[in-house]
């Protein structure tokens, strides 16, 4: 049985449930488009799924009680480092991600908390691999994240990113923290939501976010970008210069939206 | 704002030769309007040098009184002149860092009149910071050498780290190049920042840690017990605080005549008498035409600095003592070769390692085997045996690796049954003297580890020696 889920983190932990408690699962996929798949926050363009011959699908309908039940059972049964990395799992972009998630888990189940030592085992490989991306991308786009000064002042702090990964929920509280006395958004382009930030209540939640919908820059703003820029410039020594070392650190794919090396990101 | 541009140009530019801009070693929430810190620190961009960008680095002014000949900001030189007053300064930090643009701030500063008139100015600027912004993220500070210490203490209070540069590896070359400073002035501050900072660590008692808002959260190094802890503040106090994330300090290569071996001598005492995070190296660039200074044609020393870097990183996380890294003949390091494979070429007796047995101290030794895959490692064979197919998805560096360790007995330095491989074995022996005829050239060694044209492995153990490691041939 192929299970098909809506997107949701609870819906696939449902498919998991089920894979338990019903028929065994042979994969699990996020609902394509044709099967009402897209409407959730977050769908994968591609959802990797096709209908295979002789192999049934079933839609499953997100439940919370049975998501809950494997959400608690993974940091009892393994550990919470499981669940994070089953979360994190589930937030990349890797083909077939939920069912290197879903081997994961069994074999988590099935070995207790030693399960993350086994570093060379085929399927905990594919697991520390894939929750690696989202961390190495978490760990560099919060350092390569640009605000713009939005709006009057104070204004609204508003950082586009185009992550390779779903991870800009992982952002949320970094920056929360950080920035707790500033509003702000920070917008993924590529899956057309954002997260946003309200100092009043210090609380953050994610909605869809279309570009057009933004205010303007504030009067200064550009004369800020101007000078980050003039400083990035400055701060290179010629002697040294190594564009291979600097791509390295910073792919080439981040660079659309950081000030140093854009123009105005609101005219893109 | 225009006049921002012309002085954050002048100041960015005198302060870029400073080597450090990491922003780590303390973990703080956000105990002030804006601003935190990660102990491991953010990177928040690259410059075209490839050095990332984690602190906004300048110099609160580069009207220097000194005239090092060393230095871009000396006396004599004809640059252009520039000061932030603290004011601007504090404000264009904020601005920056409310963008994302960086982690914080590493305020340096040439001699304006004299030390302690431009720390004053210093120690103003973080303030404002501090008190008026409310700013809550990293600061660097670099004390000067014959600052009172008065000030030192009060810029150790507005800091997470704080540097004294050593500028030189020895009492000669500083003297010939920076007749201004002398080797006291600058040991002076160095050794009163540690005793604060014993002073603070080693404060009796639970409830005289809570008093002080600063606890400090245990290092995961079993590597190094003795260590700095990783501070975690709970609150921006100044009263009682000091620089939780310790000192540094930054050494030039290549401008006097140290050899390798004096360089990491010196940084290894720095590290033992001063506690200190980090010693960084700053390859010399020539700025100046002096009979005293290396010519201005001269490329700067980066592989060298490179390889002084590993070395360190072989001090401060593998457990390597400064002697052991250059024992042999040669004063300085291999400018091919990483200095742990130099290593373990040396000391050929103590492999392979049999990394099923081997305790983490062992594993790491193994030109190859990281910090990180030592653990996994470690971790691994606790559940069962490492393979020898297993290590590359253990992020083992296998092509390196193979030659310095077995698995579970077997060892894995090249096919024996190949021969093209016995060629290559008797090849070796030639230019392979036995462990009796002392160290290996540097030659020697380079044509024994690198594969030789047609594909041919060779290995780089002795051949022909019996009993201990007759499993290597």
């Amino acid at each position: 049985m192929d299970y098909l889920y809506d997107g949701t983190f609870e819906g696939f932990l449902t498919c998991v449930y089920l894979h338990y408690y019903e028929e065994k699962a042979t994969g699990i996929y996020a609902a394509p488009a044709e099967f009402g798949g897209a409407a959730f926050i977050g769908a994968q363009p591609e959802t990797g799924y096709q209908q295979r011959l002789g192999v049934p699908f079933r839609l499953t309908e997100t439940d919370a009680e049975k998501a809950a039940k494997v959400y608690e059972a993974i940091p009892k049964k393994v550990s919470d480092f499981c669940l994070r990395r089953c979360y994190q799992i589930f937030l990349t972009s890797v083909p077939d991600k939920d069912n290197i998630n879903l081997q994961y888990l069994r074999l988590a189940f099935k070995l207790g908390p030693g399960v993350d030592s086994l570093h060379s085992h085929p399927v905990v490989y594919a697991a520390q691999r894939a929750a690696g991306k989202v961390s190495w991308e978490v760990d560099k786009l919060s350092g390569l994240l640009r605000f713009s000064v939005l709006g009057e002042q104070p204004g609204i702090l508003y950082g586009p990113v185009t992550p390779d990964h779903d991870i800009i929920a992982l952002l949320g509280e970094h920056f929360a923290d950080r920035y707790k006395e500033e509003a702000f958004i920070i917008h993924d382009l590529r899956r057309g939501k954002a997260l946003f930030y309200r100092p009043d209540t210090k609380s953050w939640a994610i909605a869809p976010l279309q570009k057009k919908d933004l205010p303007a820059y504030s009067a200064e703003e550009q004369q800020w970008q101007r000078l980050w820029k003039h400083y990035f410039d400055s701060i290179a020594i010629k002697e040294r210069i190594n564009p291979r070392c600097q791509r390295n650190f910073m792919p080439v794919r981040y660079w659309a939206n950081l000030t140093e090396f854009s123009g105005n990101p609101l005219d893109r | 704002m225009e006049q921002w541009y012309t002085k954050l140009q002048i100041l960015a530019d005198g302060a870029k030769y400073d080597a450090s801009c990491s922003s780590s070693g303390v973990e703080r929430k956000n105990t002030g309007r804006m601003g935190s810190s990660s102990c491991a620190g953010v990177c928040h961009s690259w410059s075209a040098d490839g050095r990332c960008i984690s602190l906004l680095k300048v110099l609160l002014s580069n009207r220097c009184a000194y005239d090092c000949e060393y230095c871009i900001n000396r006396a004599t030189a004809d640059v252009a002149r520039a000061s932030f007053e603290p004011e601007e300064l504090a404000d264009l930090t904020m601005e920056f860092y409310r963008r994302n643009y960086i982690e914080g701030l590493f305020l340096s500063s040439a001699v304006e009149r004299n030390p302690d008139y431009t720390s004053e100015r210093m120690a103003r600027c973080l303030e404002l910071l501090r008190q008026k912004h409310g700013f809550a993220g990293y600061i660097h500070a670099k004390i000067i050498p014959g600052t009172s210490p008065e000030l030192v203490a009060r810029l150790g209070a507005l800091a997470d780290r704080v540097s004294v540069n050593a500028e030189f590896p020895s009492k000669k070359s500083l003297e010939l190049l920076a007749p201004r400073k002398t080797f006291d002035d600058i040991l002076a501050p160095m050794g009163q920042i540690r005793e604060a900072l014993e002073e603070r660590r080693h404060l009796p008692g639970p409830g005289a840690a809570r008093k002080a808002e600063l606890t400090y959260l245990p290092v995961n190094d079993p590597l190094r017990p003795d260590a700095f802890p990783v501070a975690y503040e709970r609150s921006l106090n100044y009263k009682d605080r000091f620089a939780p994330a310790g000192q540094t300090t930054q050494m030039i290569i290549g401008a006097g005549g140290e050899t390798d071996r004096q360089i990491l001598r010196v940084s290894d005492g720095f590290y033992k008498h001063f506690r200190m995070k980090r010693v960084y190296f700053s390859a010399y660039i020539p700025l100046n035409d002096s009979p005293n200074l290396p010519s201005l044609l001269t490329p700067p020393p980066l592989k060298r600095e490179h390889r002084l870097y590993q070395a360190d990183w072989l001090m401060r996380f593998y457990g390597f003592k400064a002697e052991e890294i250059l024992d042999g003949d040669d004063p300085f390091l291999d400018p091919e070769l990483d200095p742990k494979v130099m290593w373990a070429l040396r000391h050929l007796d103590q492999f392979p390692i049999e990394i099923n047995k081997a305790p983490l101290e062992l594993l790491v030794r193994i030109p190859g085997v990281g910090t990180t895959s030592a653990r996994r490692i470690l971790r691994q064979r606790r559940m069962a045996a490492v393979k020898f197919d297993d290590l590359k998805k253990i992020g083992v560096v296998v092509k390196r690796a193979r030659y310095f360790l077995t698995c579970s007995g077997r060892y894995y330095g090249g096919p024996q049954e190949d021969p093209l491989f016995l060629r290559g074995r008797i090849l070796a022996e030639e230019r392979l003297p036995v462990a009796e005829a002392g160290p290996l050239s540097r030659e020697q060694i380079r044509k024994s580890l690198l594969p030789i044209d047609d594909n041919i492995q060779i290995s780089m153990f002795q051949m022909g020696t019996e009993g201990s490691h007759g499993l290597l041939v």
